[in-house]
């Protein structure tokens, strides 16, 4: 355990520090104006982040299976119908392209 | 919103709709477990990262880095700027935390991952009344899949293919444009997301800055443009 002592750890606590210190910005945030609009908005922004970064880190498959799962997104609504669609089709793209 | 389901139903609500979300972690912690072996961590040390990281990206880059020969400051300081988002994402679910005692702030937050806070504001999105609990009950029901997968790993991972050879890879991409969709309110999102996206392409592009600095810069970037527009 010695030996991993120096980074679990210090991961550990910095991560956890991390996630409280949201907590206090969030309830020292105004409750009204810009700033409460803003963070309003963000889980939004940031998952649209999330995607845009995973698809830039893939190529025109990636992106081809991006849209496949959108479209499954769009009309069914649906988690597991989308995370289906997306992972049946960069399987089979890949599989194809092999 | 009218509270009529009790704290215990909501903390069951989230325990079995995070299910396959807590599929496709528990894949990546197969792998995961294998890439510390690699490092020569045993179960124990696999499963009180687990436990005490909870933040699965953060820890594969670390112990990435130190099957790549590098020193512990440097893994940790590549696991810390993964996590940075983290703060976006406890401050923006700020009304769960309200009027709670420290130890459930807390739990609630070293519970908080991309996944269960995504699905939370999924479930909200379709009016169902999710809060706190479902929230904890959703991160529960992650952190054990992950930390058993996990240690899994470190016995089992080579008998078992690599994600991206099951399209396994594409999973949190695949759920997380299905809750994008889900939170999509409208036009006025139109604007802010594009900003988002925008800025996020203009970042990593020309390899400006790091994914994880791109991913804040993206979120941030968004949030205040919804915040200014509305502005008067």
């Amino acid at each position: 355990m010695d030996n991993f002592l120096f980074l679990i750890l210090p991961l550990a606590l910095v991560t956890f520090a991390i996630r409280l210190s949201g907590v206090v910005l969030g309830q020292r945030l105004p409750q009204e104006g810009v700033w409460a609009r803003a963070l309003k908005a963000l889980p939004g922004s940031l998952i649209v982040s999330l995607v845009t970064v995973s698809l830039l880190s893939g190529g025109p498959m990636e992106w081809a299976a991006g849209c496949v799962a959108l479209a499954v997104a769009i009309v069914t609504r649906n988690l597991l119908a989308t995370m289906a669609a997306g992972i049946g089709a960069i399987w089979l793209l890949r599989y194809v392209a092999v | 919103m009218t509270n009529t389901l009790t704290d215990r139903q909501e903390f069951f609500g989230g325990f079995r709709e995070i299910l396959p979300l807590s599929f496709g972690a528990g894949i990546y912690g197969l792998a995961f477990g294998l890439l510390a072996s690699q490092a020569y961590m045993g179960s124990l040390e696999v499963g009180v990262m687990g436990t005490f990281v909870f933040a699965g990206a953060s820890q594969i880059i670390a112990v990435e880095r130190v099957v790549a020969g590098a020193g512990s400051i440097v893994a940790v300081l590549a696991g810390v700027a993964l996590n940075l988002r983290l703060l976006l994402i406890t401050a923006s679910i700020r009304d769960i935390f309200v009027g709670r005692p420290f130890w459930q702030v807390a739990l609630g937050a070293h519970l908080t991952t991309d996944e269960n806070w995504a699905l939370m504001l999924s479930a909200r999105a379709r009016h169902q009344q999710a809060g706190y609990w479902y929230l904890v009950g959703a991160g529960l029901n992650l952190i054990l899949i992950w930390v058993l997968a996990t240690v899994a790993g470190v016995y089992f991972a080579s008998a078992i293919p690599e994600p991206r050879a099951l399209g396994m890879d594409f999973a949190f991409t695949a759920a997380f444009i299905a809750i994008a969709r889900s939170l999509w309110s409208g036009r006025s999102d139109l604007i802010p997301w594009c900003v988002a996206v925008a800025v996020v392409t203009g970042l990593i592009v020309p390899g400006v800055v790091d994914a994880s600095w791109a991913l804040i810069c993206g979120g941030v970037a968004g949030a205040l443009a919804a915040g200014i527009r509305d502005n008067g």
